[in-house]
């Protein structure tokens, strides 16, 4: 398997639909998909695969996605972080959610060729840089 | 009385003449007067016989006898000389009277010029001859001092009455003050001779008042025989002497009790009626509310004093209570109506807050179940979107088109209606979502016309509108968010154009109503809203649309609400519909450049 020419990605969501849907459709687009479903396996996965990518539910059963993001962030300047929400975010708690080492925002439902190449622009700086 | 003592004394008189003159007559009829021989007369004897008669009676003054010649035969008098002139009388009326009536009484003269005297002359007969002739004529003066000094006893000096004897012609005969007549010429007062001279009557009396003034009681008397009259009179004080005295004691008891009853009642007005009726007055005053008008009481140092302390510090304090009360009414009646203004203004300011509150609370509400039934329902949709997604790709439809085998047409279209789908709820429930969403208004200042004109001009109007601009020229400013206020007018814009799916035109107006208000006007040529549903088409979710929230007019609504604008429609049905917003005109639209200028 071409296992090193894929790039890895961590979903975080509680909803596991929506975890399995989301996965599928980006390994179609060359992402290896590894899935949390609350934040403490998330953090743990993350920490134990280093994921290039991290999607993640603002919203989760046991903590906030932008603690995750703030954890994330502080053991990876490189990870691409992503929030993922299904309501309006304020102008503030975008902000806030950039501070804390954010890179993107998308509204559920999202377009996911939009989405993947959102993914690779940001993976194109993130190597550039 | 006064009458009594006159008619007394006139009878005195009488007397007084008729003794003489019975003495005369009695030596006249004396044998030894008479003459021995017919026609001749005894001169010896009649002297010695009158000389008797000249020693007895002192009244006698003079006396002489005359012949039937008129000659004087015999003088004798008191103050002649030792032989005097004898005298003829035939011619004098006392000797042709004494002869013819048989007696004189008469001749009133003031011998000497000052004691009065009555001549009496009675005829010479012998006694012893029946129906004797007479033979001469003796005649006496007899001084009448004798009724002054009768007078004078009865009437003394000192009292008060006077009394007087008059002859014929005022002639003062006798008076009870005897120096009144021992005068040449003397006589009563005219006032009193003219009334007693003049009488018919017997006797009278009655008042008299003299020139100086005095009133007397008269009375008088006639002396009939003689003419004359006796008068007496009394000042009238004494002659009403016991009654004047009672008249003017009552008179002045009278005066007394007047005097004392005018002091006493001036007195009691000054202590007791004045005080209380200038109480009375001030109480009225008190009543009628008038306390500047109370008058000064400046009372005695009694009860009525004490009184008027205690009514003067009464009123002092009623008008203080009641400048009190009517200053504390006054303020209770601005207080109540500031209360009442408060009370309305409060009672609008919270009628219009529970509005308020209760739109914001049912809008907070349907926010709250949008935000969870949005967000609960975007989650599905995102993983049917992601099996849509996933189901195409590995199908090669759309984007992946040509790269597999080939798709049945059908299902390739059902995919696209259940993407077309996903965008439709996603569309809805962010229509729910932003307008339950609650944030801060972001106002900037812009120039209505440029807000207008940037909106149209990224506006995707189909090619059948028409679309045409009436701004004001003064192009106002205004302080709006541009976000919220982009996506009311966008939703009017809308909405119009949507009516309008035959073509039509679309007409954005701006104009300067009045002060301060700038109206936006959003005209369509559409078919128009019935009456009655144009009262509903603000409300949250009505709609007529087949496909529609029933949220845009709401939104527009709580747009120009949060901005302090209004909102109205007027349609006609047939015509078309105009939608006005009213935005306040921003104070700071001094010095505020034009984004036109800046380029």
């Amino acid at each position: 398997m071409a296992d090193k020419n894929l790039i890895k990605l961590l979903i975080i969501d509680d909803d596991t639909h929506l975890r399995e849907s989301l996965a599928e459709v980006l390994e179609l687009d060359g992402f290896e998909c590894q899935q949390a479903g609350n934040a403490k396996d998330g953090i743990e996965t993350a920490k134990k695969l280093n994921p290039r990518v991290v999607i993640m539910d603002i919203q989760l059963p046991d903590s906030s996605g932008f603690q995750i993001c703030q954890t994330l962030r502080k053991a990876s300047k490189e990870t691409i972080l992503i929030m993922m929400t299904g309501r309006f975010l304020s102008a503030e708690e975008k902000t806030q959610g950039f501070e804390l080492g954010a890179d993107e925002y998308i509204t559920k439902p999202f377009d996911l060729a939009e989405l993947s190449i959102r993914i690779r622009q940001l993976l194109t700086r993130g190597a550039k840089a | 009385m006064q009458e009594q003592h006159a008619s007394g004394f006139a009878a005195t008189v009488w007397n007084y003449i008729t003794t003489y003159n019975n003495i005369l007559n009695d030596a006249a009829r004396h044998a030894d007067f008479v003459a021995e021989a017919s026609g001749v007369m005894n001169a010896a004897r009649q002297q010695q016989y009158l000389n008797r008669i000249m020693q007895l009676h002192a009244a006698f003054l003079e006396l002489s006898v005359f012949d039937l010649s008129g000659q004087e035969t015999l003088r004798m008098g008191r103050f002649l000389g030792p032989s005097p002139p004898m005298r003829n009388f035939f011619q004098e009326t006392p000797f042709q009277v004494a002869l013819q009536q048989g007696q004189f009484l008469g001749s009133l003269e003031r011998f000497q010029g000052l004691y009065p005297t009555l001549t009496i002359a009675v005829p010479i007969v012998d006694p012893r001859i029946p129906q004797a002739k007479p033979t001469g004529v003796l005649l006496g003066k007899i001084s009448l001092n004798g009724l002054s000094q009768m007078l004078v006893q009865q009437f003394p000096e000192g009292g008060k009455s006077e009394a007087a004897v008059v002859g014929p012609d005022g002639f003062l005969i006798a008076h009870s003050n005897p120096k009144m007549v021992f005068k040449v010429d003397a006589k009563l007062p005219k006032e009193i001779t003219d009334v007693i001279l003049t009488q018919t009557q017997e006797k009278g009396g009655g008042e008299v008042v003299l020139q100086t003034g005095k009133t007397f009681l008269g009375a008088y008397a006639v002396v009939s025989q003689l003419g004359w009259v006796v008068y007496v009179q009394q000042p009238i004080e004494s002659a009403y002497g016991a009654a004047i005295e009672m008249k003017g004691e009552i008179l002045r008891v009278l005066v007394w009790v007047v005097a004392v009853t005018i002091l006493l009642s001036l007195a009691v007005a000054g202590h007791i009626t004045q005080p209380i009726r200038a109480l009375n007055q001030a109480a009225e005053r008190l009543g009628k509310g008038h306390f500047e008008e109370v008058p000064e009481l400046s009372m005695t140092n009694d009860e009525i004093g004490d009184l008027a302390q205690a009514f003067i510090h009464m009123a002092e304090q009623i008008k203080e209570r009641t400048g009190e009360l009517s200053h504390a009414k006054e303020e209770l009646e601005k207080f109540a109506h500031f209360l009442e203004k408060r009370v309305e203004a409060r009672t609008r300011e919270l009628r219009a807050a529970q509005d308020e509150l209760i739109k914001k609370e049912r809008l907070a509400a349907i926010g709250q179940m949008a935000s969870v039934v949005g967000h609960e329902i975007r989650n599905p949709l995102a993983v049917i979107n992601n099996s849509t997604y996933f189901i195409k790709t590995k199908l090669g439809v759309g984007a992946a088109a040509g790269t597999g085998p080939p798709v049945d047409p059908k299902i390739a279209k059902h995919l696209s209606i259940i993407e077309s789908e996903i965008k439709q709820a996603n569309s809805i429930i962010s229509e729910i979502l932003t307008f339950s969403r609650s944030r801060e208004l972001k106002p900037e200042i812009i120039a209505i016309n440029n807000f207008l004109e940037e909106l149209l001009g990224v506006h995707p109007f189909p090619s059948h509108i028409n679309v045409v601009r009436e701004l004001d020229a003064s192009n106002p400013v205004v302080n709006i968010d541009l976000d919220e206020m982009r996506q009311a007018v966008r939703n009017l814009i809308g909405n119009g154009v949507e009516v309008m799916p035959n073509g039509g035109t679309l007409t954005v107006a701006s104009e300067v109503v009045e002060a301060g208000w700038v109206r936006v006007s959003i005209k369509d040529t559409g078919s128009g809203i019935p009456p009655d549903v144009v009262e509903k088409i603000f409300a949250p979710f009505f709609t007529t649309k087949a496909r529609g929230t029933g949220l845009g007019l709401a939104v527009v609504r709580k747009v120009i609400d949060r901005h302090n604008g209004k909102v109205d429609v007027e349609s006609v049905v047939g015509k078309g519909t105009t939608f006005r917003l009213y935005l306040p005109i921003s104070a700071q639209v001094a010095g505020f450049p034009e984004p036109a200028q800046k380029a």
